[in-house]
């Protein structure tokens, strides 16, 4: 029996644009141009288009399916779904990662969302304070000094404490835009912002793009710090990287963690969808838009922007700074060199950043609020409040525990990367061999405008648990050790640990009160009946 | 820039435009399901 009243998208475009929203973030601007640069450039691209082929469309395909599927039966969260999936309470236990995932990733993302949007005020209002004039080890230094400042990276407590209140001023703001978004509802909500936001960053991503590809040669004293040398230096294959485990493993780790399978944000969203609504095409489509931000705007404004300014020296060491380096204290120096439009270059950029953040963070807070709503029977008024409580509580830990970024990066490593491998795992396997691979193929297919080659069935049975499972043991035995020392290292990852485990407490308890409930409801939660 | 270079950019960049558009011309093809008029359900 489902709900009587239930949410739903307004319209086909909405759910693409919301999925794409939650897709693009971050990581296609910042992480992909440092992935692809180091690991054969060029080259890169093919084992990066054969884990999108293989790993993150299938997975994707079989997890919107699994959540429209969802939708029929009156369910909405992972938890709910994924035991329709396995027939047991096994699955909606598991489900619980999917839950998890987002909501634990949310604690930390609205900090780094606050980046974006106190980056683009003081660019408004005049940048960062780099003198063009002085030595580029001394801007670095200085763009350097505002971001450890900014992120409090120095010393718990010193957003608190420190003469600027802008990080937590601009976290105040970001937090309460999210909140109220997600409070509207989907349609009201949610898919109405990104139906505005998502033309609006590629509309930015253009002004940017263009702006970088007519850079020419800045400084005719530096002929080789040119735009095509900088393509160059993104684009030029290095073939001999294909033979390295590593090229494979970082291709496939970027497409995995850029398209949000295994997020758990999929399969809530589409369980919002009609129940003909065309899930092919729609994942299809939010995959594609995805690599639009990623490839053809990531790959092509990022390092170029860096390498005309900064050579191949600057932007080697920029690359090796990581995302954040290269994004908040790299980009400023570029920005600070572009003259006087450089702070409106800079205020785009930050923006366009912040709205790939916030229409990422919006879908993190959804599948929790659905988990509220249908376990306790909560409005979605109560449930959003209740969320908003426990992402305050998050947030806070996340802005005191500031110290070298332990208590985010704690937090990052086991939900935002190591679970995510796990729930996808989980999700193909019950999709391909529990749901049935033919059952599961049908699904898909009902009210689908396209035919999907039938080697994806194949693919998604076979192909992608295999590609996960090795990218899974390779990621693990590069990381996991170093990872469980650094987790309790320090207070902040120790209390990272801690929140960890005490969201997953929760979320179990109210999985568990809402098991019972579903029983009492006479709700076919062990998929016993059919859909249609 | 190398030729190889060029090669690669121009064809990443045909392959994500043109799946692009190609995608979003499909969706904007296919006709869109009617809403129920409030107080018809879901």
């Amino acid at each position: 029996m489902a709900s009587a009243q239930q949410e739903q998208w307004g319209t086909k475009l909405g759910v693409i644009l919301a999925v794409a929203g939650s897709a693009v973030g971050l990581g296609n601007f910042l992480r992909f141009p440092g992935q692809a640069a180091a690991n054969g450039g060029g080259a890169f691209l093919i084992p990066y288009f054969a884990a999108l082929l293989l790993l993150g469309i299938p997975i994707g395909w079989a997890e919107w399916a699994m959540g429209r599927y969802g939708g029929k039966k009156g369910f909405h969260s992972a938890p709910g779904i994924m035991g329709l999936m396995a027939r047991n309470s096994a699955g909606r236990y598991l489900g619980v990662i999917g839950v998890l995932i987002p909501l634990g990733v949310s604690f930390y993302y609205v900090f780094i969302e606050a980046w974006t949007f106190g980056y683009f005020l003081k660019f408004l209002t005049g940048g960062v304070g780099i003198d063009v004039s002085a030595p580029i080890a001394d801007q670095a230094a200085t763009a350097s000094a505002f971001y450890n400042s900014f992120t409090g990276t120095a010393q718990d407590g010193v957003l608190f404490t420190g003469d600027s209140k802008l990080t937590i001023i601009s976290w105040i703001i970001v937090f309460t835009l999210n909140i109220f978004f997600v409070f509207r509802g989907l349609s009201k909500g949610i898919e109405k912002f990104c139906s505005y936001a998502m033309p609006a960053m590629a509309v930015l991503a253009v002004i940017v793009l263009v702006r970088v590809l007519t850079l020419g040669t800045p400084d005719p004293n530096l002929p080789d710090q040119n735009v095509v040398n900088g393509l160059g230096y993104m684009w030029n294959p290095n073939y001999s990287k294909l033979g390295d485990f590593q090229t494979w493993l970082a291709a496939a780790g970027q497409i995995f963690f850029s398209l949000s399978v295994g997020f758990g944000v999929i399969i809530n969203y589409a369980s919002y969808m009609k129940r003909n609504d065309d899930v092919a095409l729609s994942g299809l489509t939010a995959s594609a838009t995805n690599e639009l931000f990623e490839v053809g705007f990531g790959g092509m404004i990022t390092l170029t922007a860096a390498f005309v300014f900064l050579g191949v020296s600057g932007t080697t060491a920029a690359v090796a700074t990581g995302s954040f380096g290269l994004g908040f204290s790299t980009l400023p120096v570029v920005f600070a060199h572009m003259g006087p439009i450089g702070n409106m270059v800079g205020a785009a950029w930050f923006f366009m950043l912040f709205l790939a953040a916030i229409t990422s963070s919006l879908s993190m807070y959804q599948p929790a609020v659905a988990l509220l709503k249908e376990s306790l029977g909560w409005s979605h008024q109560k449930a959003t409040a209740g969320i908003a409580a426990l992402g305050t509580i998050g947030a806070i830990l996340t802005l005191w525990f500031t110290q070298g970024g332990a208590f985010w990066s704690t937090v990052d490593f086991w939900v935002g990367t190591y679970l995510i491998f796990i729930m996808a795992g989980v999700q193909i396997i019950y999709f391909a061999w529990v749901f049935g691979i033919d059952r599961g193929w049908k699904e898909i297919h009902n009210g689908a405008s396209i035919q999907i080659p039938p080697v994806f069935k194949f693919i998604m049975k076979y192909v992608a648990p295999v590609y996960l499972i090795i990218v899974f043991v390779g990621f693990t035995v590069q990381n996991l050790a170093a990872s469980v020392r650094a987790s309790w290292a320090s207070t902040g990852s120790r209390v990272g640990m801690i929140t960890i485990g005490a969201t997953l407490l929760f979320l179990i308890l109210v999985v568990r009160s809402g098991q019972a409930r579903w029983r009492r409801e006479g709700r076919d939660l062990n998929d016993t009946q059919p859909a249609d | 820039m190398t030729a190889a270079g060029w090669v690669t950019m121009i064809i990443a960049l045909v392959v994500v435009w043109g799946g692009v558009i190609w995608c979003f011309r499909k969706v904007l093809e296919t006709p869109q399901e009617e809403k129920a008029p409030p107080g018809f359900g879901a």
